[in-house]
């Protein structure tokens, strides 16, 4: 290698070296981006208790300004948390505590309301017992956790997340974002809820979907039963899975779903007549599966029902 | 005069002598045999290069072979950046080559290092669901500390949780059994991970953190 070459390599790999180094530094020291928010305040407004006719219940009343998508979180051992949207950027929060023995901390941390309800000394699952309800704007994120409930949640547009160990979950007339729910044996019922991502885990309890339609719709349930009433939508993927629940979907005529349906040792029962599937890549057995098509093939989604030893039974839904 | 002189003087002065030399190879043996071989050489190479001279086609083709092995090379300008090892500072000069290749170097094993941390953290490699299967998810889900962690719980609950493990271990026992039935079954082997996804989802709420 000539003095030349050498030359011009020394000097390359320098200019190298210190262009790889500096843009190195610069993606390990690039400050996360902060959400901009609008003004956020915090305004705690007097709380009230009321006469003691009961046993000391005592209210109150709690107001966030916060930003666009904002976070709501609520940790309620005991009681109730309903949902419903506020008509500004601002969350209220109506908390009635049965006693003394239970205490309410709350914070605000960026953009996101925590509220948790703290049991004192003394305290179980009367005393306890906090009810809330709650105004949310309609984009913000939901996260409800209680072990008794029930949950409720309405008319939002954003995110949410249901979690009780017996706590029932009700949710109605949501548009878009995802919902997840996660109960022990608490019953969970989804009435209009369209375009969601919805992901249901409930261990025995029931689950009820009414008019839910969406990219995705999971639920699966170990020994809990499964009702679908709707259409499927247009377009999604839709999976209903119990191992000894029984699975019952109901729709109309007008549905447009490629439907598998499979039990291992349980009965399954088709009353709409369907289009075979041509290829199938198990076994179709007369009573323990079936497999076709509804509708227009074209736009149609995707329905998946299995059960180990729960009943499938897809019903027409008749016309009133 | 002494020696060194008389033979820096050599080069300057061709012909003759000066006094100076003249006295100093008169008085010394060493240096006076040293002009009389240097003397001789020079005599003797004039009759040579008259005697013997090779063609001029003979240099080429020495100069040819030579080119071809890279043993000459055209002159160029002496203008190089490289320090010339018998130069003072030479070792000083050649750290500035040194220390780009090696800031060339800890820059591109930084940049692996958090590409790889990229990738890891970003592809999350997810093993097939019959090694997951076979491998153990049970592994850390104990019914007894599961068991132990409700045994605060009113009895009511306890029970539920109790009725729920059995329910689920059965889920995972049939799952498990289809999977062994039909290996090559990939819903089998989904429907066993979703077993194992409920196990783990009761776990959870066991452990939930809202308890008291």
């Amino acid at each position: 290698m000539s003095g030349r070459t050498i030359q011009l390599v020394v000097v390359g790999a320098m200019l190298a070296g210190t262009l790889i180094v500096q843009t190195t530094i610069a993606e390990t020291t690039i400050a996360e981006t902060t959400i901009v928010q609008n003004t956020i305040a915090q305004t705690t407004i007097a709380q009230t208790t009321i006469a003691p006719t009961q046993s000391a219940q005592t209210h109150k009343e709690y107001r966030f300004n916060v930003g666009p998508h904002a976070g709501v979180s609520v940790n309620n051992p005991y009681g109730s948390i309903s949902v419903k949207p506020s008509t500004g950027n601002f969350v209220v929060i109506n908390a009635v505590l049965s006693s003394d023995k239970v205490e309410v901390d709350n914070s605000l941390v960026g953009n996101r309301v925590e509220i948790q309800s703290h049991l004192l000394p003394g305290g179980e699952a009367q005393s306890g017992r906090v009810d809330y309800e709650i105004l949310v704007p309609v984009d913000a994120s939901i996260t409800l956790h209680s072990s008794t409930g029930p949950l409720r949640a309405e008319r939002l547009h954003g995110d949410i997340t249901l979690e009780g160990a017996a706590a029932t979950v009700e949710i109605r007339d949501m548009t878009g974002g995802h919902v997840h729910v996660k109960t022990l044996n608490g019953a969970v019922t989804l009435t209009n809820v369209q375009d969601g991502h919805v992901e249901i885990d409930s261990l025995s309890g029931d689950v009820t979907l009414n008019g839910v339609t969406g990219p995705l719709v999971q639920v699966i349930s170990t020994s809990g039963g499964i009702n679908y009433t709707g259409d499927f939508g247009d377009r999604g993927e839709y999976r209903l899975t119990s191992h000894s629940g029984d699975i019952e979907a109901t729709v109309p005529d007008s549905t447009s779903a490629d439907v598998s349906a499979r039990s291992v040792r349980g009965e399954v029962h088709d009353d709409i007549p369907l289009q075979p599937k041509a290829h199938t890549w198990f076994v179709i057995k007369e009573g323990s599966a079936f497999w076709g098509t509804m509708g227009r093939a074209a736009v149609s989604s995707t329905v998946v029902l299995r059960s180990f030893s729960g009943k499938i039974h897809l019903r027409k839904r008749t016309s009133k | 005069m002494n020696c060194v002189e008389l033979q820096a003087s050599l080069v300057e002065i061709e012909d003759g002598r000066s006094p100076e030399q003249r006295n100093h190879l008169n008085a010394c043996p060493e240096c006076s045999a040293l002009v009389a071989e240097l003397n001789l050489i020079a005599s003797a190479a004039v009759d040579l290069r008259a005697a013997e001279e090779p063609s001029p086609r003979v240099w080429n083709s020495i100069e040819i072979a030579l080119r071809q092995e890279g043993l000459i090379r055209p002159q160029r300008p002496s203008r190089s950046l490289l320090p010339s090892f018998s130069s003072r500072w030479a070792w000083a000069r050649w750290m500035v080559p040194a220390a780009a290749v090696l800031l060339i170097a800890v820059g591109v094993y930084v940049r692996q290092h958090s590409v790889t941390r990229d990738i890891v953290r970003d592809l999350r490699p997810t093993p097939p669901v019959s090694d997951m299967a076979t491998a153990g998810m049970n592994d850390g889900l104990n019914d007894d500390d599961l068991l132990q962690e409700v045994a605060q719980l009113s009895p009511a609950m306890q029970a539920q949780y109790t009725d729920n493990l059995r329910h689920v271990n059965e889920y995972i026992r049939d799952a498990k059994g289809v999977v062994a039935d039909n290996p090559n079954d990939e819903e089998a082997r989904r429907s066993l991970m979703e077993a194992y996804q409920e196990k783990a989802m009761l776990f959870e709420l066991a452990m939930d953190r809202s308890l008291p």
